[in-house]
C-alpha cells in the first residue's frame, strides 16, 4: 500500500470506481449488521438473522451508491484535468461539488444545489486535511538551524606560519 | 594558446601534455566511432539483450499483486454490470412500454414514457452492476487474503478464491444451492485458469507427445 500510487488518468476511473464499491460494500455491510440486529426482534438468533437479511438487502445497494458516486468524481475530476492541465484541488473540490449537483438531478434544483454544497465542502475538507498533513509531516524534514561555529580556536592553517594572525 | 601555458606553467611542475606519445592507448573498441561520442562507443556485448532490466524500489514486489488489481477489477465488474444490466432495462423496458396491454392501461403508464424506460434501466442496470460488484469484493477479497496468507500467487488461489465466493454468495439459500454456487466458480476459475495457462499446457504436449 506504501507504493500505491494513483493510476493515470482515463484508467483512473475504473480503479476509483471500484475502491468506492469496496469501502462502500463493506462499511455498508458493518452499518447495515448493527442496523438490522437492533431493529429486529428479540431472540439471539432472530437478532442474527435479522443482521443477515439486513446486510443481503442494502449493503449492495449502498455500495453501488459509493460506486456511482466514486465514478462521476472521477469522471469530471479527468476531465477538469485535461480541460484545464493541472491536477490541483480545485479539481476535487470543483468535482465534487458537480457530482452532488448531478447525482441529486431528478430531486429538483433545491436539492441539487444542497447537495452540490454538500459536496463541495466534503471535498475541500478532504483535500484540505491532505494538504495540512502534508505540511505537517514536511515539517519533520526541515533542517535545523545550523550553528555556526568559530574557526578561529582552530588556529592558524599550515600553510601560514610565517604570518602572524591579525584577527 | 596550449603551448604558452605549458612554458608559464612549467616552472611549478612537470607539464604532462593530453599529446604525450606514451599515453597513446586507444581507449575506443571501435576507431571510426571516436569522434561521434565516447557514450556511443562500448562494447555491445555489455548491453542486456535478453530480457529488459527495469529498476525496482528496494522490497517492492516485481509485479503487481492481487491488492493493486483488485479495485480495477471491481470498478470492471461494477461498470460492465451496470452495462449489461442498462442494456436488458432497455430491452425490457421498449418491450414493455410499446406492447403493453389493453388502452387505458398504456395510456396511463404511457404519460413519461421516457421516465418509465430511465426507471427501467436504472433499476436493471443498479441490480446487475451491484451483483457483479459484490461477486467481485468477495473474489477480490478471498484472493488477497489467499495470497497474503499462502505468500504466493498462483493458480490455486484462483480456484480457492472463486470457490469461496461462490459458496458464500449462496451461503444463505440453502445447502444445494451453495453448492451449485461453489461448482460454478470453480468452473469458471477452471476456465479461465486453462485459458491463462494454455501456452504452458501447449508446452507440456510438445513436450510429452513429440509430433
Amino acid at each position: 500500500m506504501e507504493e500505491y500510487a494513483r493510476e493515470p488518468c482515463p484508467w483512473r476511473i475504473v480503479d476509483d470506481c471500484g475502491g468506492a464499491f469496496t469501502m462502500g460494500a463493506i462499511g455498508g455491510a458493518i452499518f447495515q449488521s448493527i442496523k438490522g440486529f437492533r431493529n429486529a426482534p428479540s431472540g439471539m438468533n432472530r437478532r442474527f438473522l435479522g443482521s443477515l437479511s439486513a446486510i443481503k438487502q442494502r449493503a449492495p445497494i449502498i455500495a453501488g451508491n459509493f460506486a456511482i458516486w466514486g465514478g462521476m468524481f472521477s469522471t469530471i475530476d479527468c476531465t477538469l484535468v485535461h480541460f484545464r492541465r493541472k491536477e490541483d484541488p480545485w479539481n476535487s473540490i470543483i468535482s465534487g461539488a458537480a457530482t452532488g449537483g448531478i447525482l441529486a438531478a431528478r430531486n429538483g434544483l433545491p436539492a441539487m444545489a444542497g447537495s452540490a454544497v454538500i459536496g463541495g465542502v466534503l471535498l475541500a475538507i478532504i483535500e484540505g486535511v491532505g494538504i495540512l498533513f502534508t505540511r505537517l509531516s514536511a515539517e519533520q524534514f526541515k533542517p535545523p538551524n545550523p550553528t555556526l561555529e568559530d574557526p578561529s580556536q582552530l588556529g592558524p592553517p599550515p600553510g601560514f606560519h610565517t604570518q602572524q594572525p591579525n584577527y | 594558446m596550449e603551448s604558452s601555458t605549458g612554458d608559464s606553467s612549467g616552472a611549478y611542475a612537470p607539464s604532462y601534455s593530453n599529446r604525450d606519445p606514451g599515453m597513446n592507448v586507444p581507449v575506443h573498441s571501435k576507431q571510426n566511432l571516436a569522434p561521434l561520442s565516447p557514450y556511443l562507443n562500448f562494447d555491445p556485448v555489455y548491453l542486456p539483450q535478453s530480457q529488459p532490466e527495469f529498476i525496482f524500489p528496494e522490497g517492492a514486489s516485481r509485479q503487481r499483486g492481487r491488492f493493486e488489481l483488485a479495485f480495477s477489477q471491481i470498478g470492471v465488474s461494477c461498470m460492465a454490470g451496470a452495462a449489461i444490466g442498462g442494456i436488458g432495462g432497455l430491452y425490457n423496458g421498449l418491450r414493455s412500454t410499446t406492447l403493453a396491454g389493453d388502452y387505458e392501461q398504456s395510456e396511463a403508464l404511457n404519460l413519461f414514457p421516457l421516465n418509465r424506460l430511465l426507471n427501467y434501466v436504472m433499476k436493471q442496470g443498479s441490480a446487475t452492476a451491484n451483483t457483479l460488484g459484490v461477486l467481485a469484493v468477495m473474489y477480490s477479497g478471498f484472493g488477497v487474503l489467499l495470497s497474503w496468507g499462502r505468500g504466493s500467487d498462483d493458480e490455486l488461489n484462483t480456484l480457492t478464491a472463486a470457490t469461496a465466493t461462490g459458496l458464500l454468495y449462496k451461503s444463505t439459500a440453502g445447502v444445494r444451492k451453495c453448492g451449485i454456487g461453489g461448482a460454478v466458480g470453480l468452473g469458471l476459475a477452471s476456465l479461465y485458469c486453462l485459458w491463462t495457462a494454455r501456452d504452458r499446457l501447449q508446452g507440456f504436449r510438445q513436450e510429452y507427445s513429440p509430433a
